[in-house]
């Protein structure tokens, strides 16, 4: 019955394999230069697409990190500059205060010398215009008197002025 | 020999040798196996231009290739795990592919309408490859014994027999001597059915694709059917065929998408209890 059925619509071992021959030969050319080629290309770009999310997984990471750590050494800097700064201060201070110190010192030491200089000044000075003084008056006296003194006047005479000078 | 222009005749059951050849060692030359010749080789030059150099970043030609490749192979690797997906995958896209350029081949102008008469006979010179069923039984024959063969490989004889004879349904107990025959009676059916694949897949095609060139022969013809005047004819040749041939167009793009399906269908129903 089915090889009657098969006469009539033409189907024989010749022309079956004709034609699966040429099916095959479909299906070898399709698979091996199209779908195998493609299917790796595909199957390559999902691996490239989910290495490349991987990557981007570990670059937010690790830029994640890096933040902290920028802020880390940021706040530590931050730290480091404040302690330096209350330092330096410190030493400010202190060196200020012993300058002052020592401009207070050295001011003083100059004002007493300039004090005794001032004092020793004065006294050359009296000594000098008692000098002159007693010159003076010897002078005056001789002239007053209208004789010469003698040695022996001239020396009462001084010691008498000076003592009346120094009075 | 005379060339024919009209009236077209109505196709032949089986595709035809033309009388010159018939005595020749090319005796197995059919209009239906040149058509198929020709189709192979439209599809190597088509996947030859497309991917002549593949490259990561694609150009248009290999865009659209892999575009319609990788809608298709989502499908199949849903349907039947990544495994089974890589193998079979080839057979299914090589089956639409083939089907698809067969049929609609057989709608280009000339395909089935120019040909010669051999006595009373007109003998086409181009029939569609699928319309000849010496065709689609090889593509229903390669289909169930690629079946076989992956069923074998990823379930082994032993579970495929189970799961034709075995009793469904976890029964336990006396209640599952009483169903050993009941479910052995099933199986054969099952049996019965797996081999009647071939026979439904191959007929189903050749079926369409036939009718189709059949109908369209018939609806150029109608005007010589109803004795119209030569001009009438003439006039009718030309607008009644056009809706049967968009007909044509989607019946022979679901027939490509019915073939390949329902081998998928069967590579499923074989395999995927494995899977869970």
């Amino acid at each position: 019955m089915f090889t009657q059925i098969f006469q009539q619509f033409g189907v024989d071992w010749p022309h079956f394999i004709a034609q699966l021959v040429l099916f095959l030969v479909v299906y070898f050319v399709l698979s091996k230069y199209a779908f195998a080629p493609l299917l790796k290309i595909l199957d390559e770009r999902r691996k490239r697409i989910e290495e490349s999310q991987l990557n981007a997984e570990k670059i937010k990471k690790q830029l994640a990190e890096a933040e902290l750590r920028y802020q880390e050494i940021l706040r530590k800097a931050n730290d480091d500059a404040q302690v330096l700064l209350e330092e330096s201060r410190k030493n400010n201070e202190a060196f200020s205060q012993r300058e002052m110190e020592k401009a207070v010192k050295e001011s003083a030491a100059i004002v007493e010398r300039a004090r005794h200089e001032i004092a020793s000044e004065r006294n050359r000075m009296v000594d000098e215009v008692k000098r002159e003084m007693t010159g003076l008056i010897i002078k005056t006296t001789a002239k007053v008197a209208g004789k010469v003194l003698s040695a022996e006047d001239q020396k009462r005479l001084s010691e008498e002025a000076a003592k009346e000078l120094a009075a | 020999m005379i060339l024919s222009l009209l009236p077209i005749a109505s196709a032949e059951l089986g595709a035809e040798t033309p009388e010159f050849l018939s005595r020749s060692f090319l005796h197995w030359l059919t209009n239906s196996i040149l058509v198929t010749a020709i189709v192979l080789g439209v599809i190597v030059w088509i996947v030859r231009s497309c991917t002549r150099r593949i490259e990561v970043i694609p150009g248009i030609g290999q865009n659209f290739l892999e575009a319609v490749v990788e809608g298709f192979y989502g499908a199949v690797d849903g349907l039947l795990g990544h495994k089974l997906a890589q193998k079979a995958f080839p057979l299914l896209g090589t089956l639409f592919i083939f089907i698809l350029i067969s049929n609609w081949f057989g709608l280009l102008p000339g395909v089935g309408s120019i040909g010669w008469h051999e006595g009373e006979k007109f003998v086409p010179l181009l029939r569609p490859g699928t319309a000849d069923m010496n065709m689609t039984i090889a593509m229903a024959a390669v289909s169930m014994v690629l079946w076989f063969f992956w069923t074998m490989q990823v379930t082994g004889p032993v579970a495929f027999i189970k799961e034709i004879f075995g009793v469904k349904g976890g029964m336990t107990g006396p209640i599952l001597f009483l169903l050993v025959p009941l479910f052995l009676f099933v199986g054969v059916l099952e049996v019965v059915s797996i081999l009647v694949r071939p026979v439904s897949l191959s007929l189903r095609l050749y079926g369409n694709v036939f009718a189709g060139e059949n109908m369209l022969a018939t609806m150029i013809n109608i005007g010589h059917l109803f004795h119209a005047p030569n001009w009438l004819c003439q006039v009718l040749s030309c607008i009644v065929p056009v809706p049967f041939y968009f007909l044509e167009l989607l019946i022979g793009f679901l027939q490509a998408m019915v073939f390949t399906l329902l081998v998928l269908v069967y590579l499923q129903l074989s395999t995927s209890h494995e899977e869970h």
